[in-house]
């Protein structure tokens, strides 16, 4: 899992929806979760809250335009190692905010030709991270 | 209705502890105790069954005082409509299963209810073997069989099924889930196993040092509240295989096997049969009519 300390930033709420903007150092997050300030008080603009997200669901993106892609959660990151397996490969990535565990298949990191020390974009789709106080 | 006060001064391994607890039992609940070995546990399931004096104290079922300290009343063990099952069988290795069932009979009640109890708890072909020749299942569904042929009103189980294993655990679980409803029993189960609870238990009562430290549903205790995903199974590690670059745990939540992926680092700090809480966005699993 990856974890990471982040500030809330702004809430806006539909109903029981919360739509969660964050700061984890200088990178925005943003998550969709089936919570709002009322059903869980942590939810607070200035509120410091554990960021979290499954290895497997980062994905990651080459030569990456910031405004190319619908993906909210950006990391600019350098890849230190790479393990592969036959299916499955775990990148180890370094970022501003820390390291970067990502899983994808073995065939996406031939694709991609990645190599460690490539420059390389981390994403999360915004309902793909979790919140816990 | 069972009401149950019980004060008393322990020693434990620990040193000396303060046991002060309050509970109240609804006829034909099933509740659990949990908690770290050494709270307290099994000493009130003791209390409760005549076994230990707590310095004070009221038991009260279905209205009638088994003790109370405050007039001198203290039914004996014997005289209190109860049944106990432990971890050890404690069955007479001399006697056959069925002359272990009857000798748990008082002499002037009918042999009706340990035929009862042979069939319920289908014992039937087993009733002439001796308690060697079963496995650590087969005995102690005979121990169950013993505790209910007085026909008690109350049920106490002190961590039953933990020497069993899994497969095991779950067959038993069925039987004592269906005595408690067959013979309308009030029970109290004293466990570690958060999947037994969760299966189990209408109520837990969580002990600490001696003192009740929350009361509730089972799902609603073992629950996280503080973590945002909505799609949360507590449940035990049945086995961690290695898989490439990945690791697969299983996990028994109730009676669902269900697998999660996982990195080596979050493998290498889980063993087998740890308790574990696996949580998913409420995004992510389709939902299907069956």
């Amino acid at each position: 899992m990856n974890s990471f300390t982040g500030e809330i930033t702004a809430i806006e709420q539909e109903e029981s929806l919360s739509l969660i903007s964050l700061r984890v150092g200088e990178t925005p997050f943003t998550t969709i979760v089936i919570d709002t300030p009322d059903t869980a008080p942590y939810l607070r603009v200035g509120n410091t809250v554990q960021v979290l997200f499954k290895e497997s669901e980062v994905l990651i993106g080459k030569d990456i335009n910031n405004n190319s892609i619908s993906l909210q959660n950006k990391i600019a990151c350098t890849i230190k190692a790479i393990e592969q397996g036959k299916l499955l490969s775990k990148l180890e990535l370094e970022s501003n905010i820390g390291p970067v565990v990502s899983i994808i298949t073995t065939n996406a990191v031939e694709q991609l030709q990645l190599k460690v020390a490539n420059v390389v974009m981390a994403m999360v789709k915004t309902n793909e991270i979790m919140l816990a106080e | 209705m069972i009401r149950i006060n019980l004060e008393k001064q322990l020693h434990s391994s620990g040193g000396e502890m303060q046991l002060q607890v309050a509970l109240q039992i609804k006829q034909g609940e099933f509740v659990t105790i949990y908690g770290e070995s050494g709270a307290g546990k099994t000493s009130i399931l003791r209390m409760l069954a005549g076994l230990l004096q707590p310095e004070r104290g009221l038991v009260e079922v279905n209205g009638k005082k088994w003790l109370d300290t405050a007039n001198g009343t203290n039914l004996k063990p014997q005289q209190r409509k109860l049944g106990y099952v432990f971890q050890d069988y404690a069955l007479f290795p001399n006697m056959t299963v069925r002359e272990n069932l009857l000798f748990a009979l008082e002499k002037h009640q009918p042999k009706d209810s340990v035929n009862e109890v042979v069939e319920l708890m289908e014992l039937n072909d087993m009733q002439h073997r001796y308690p060697a020749t079963l496995s650590g299942g087969q005995r102690q569904r005979v121990a169950l069989g013993r505790a209910l042929v007085q026909k008690p009103e109350f049920l106490l189980l002190d961590e039953p099924l933990s020497a069993l294993d899994e497969s095991m655990r779950a067959r038993l679980q069925d039987y004592i889930l269906k005595v408690h409803q067959t013979f309308n029993l009030t029970t109290i189960l004293v466990s570690h196993d958060v999947s037994e609870i969760l299966r189990m238990s209408e109520r837990m009562f969580v002990l600490k040092e001696g003192k009740i430290v929350q009361v509730g549903a089972p799902d609603a205790i073992f629950s996280d509240d503080s973590i945002s995903g909505k799609f949360r199974l507590v449940g035990t590690i049945t086995k961690i295989q290695q898989n490439g670059v990945v690791y697969i745990i299983s996990v028994l939540a109730g009676v669902n096997l269900i697998k999660v992926v996982a990195t080596a680092e979050e493998a290498a700090t889980m063993a087998t049969g740890d308790k574990v809480m696996v949580v998913s966005k409420a995004f992510n699993p389709l939902i299907k009519k069956l």
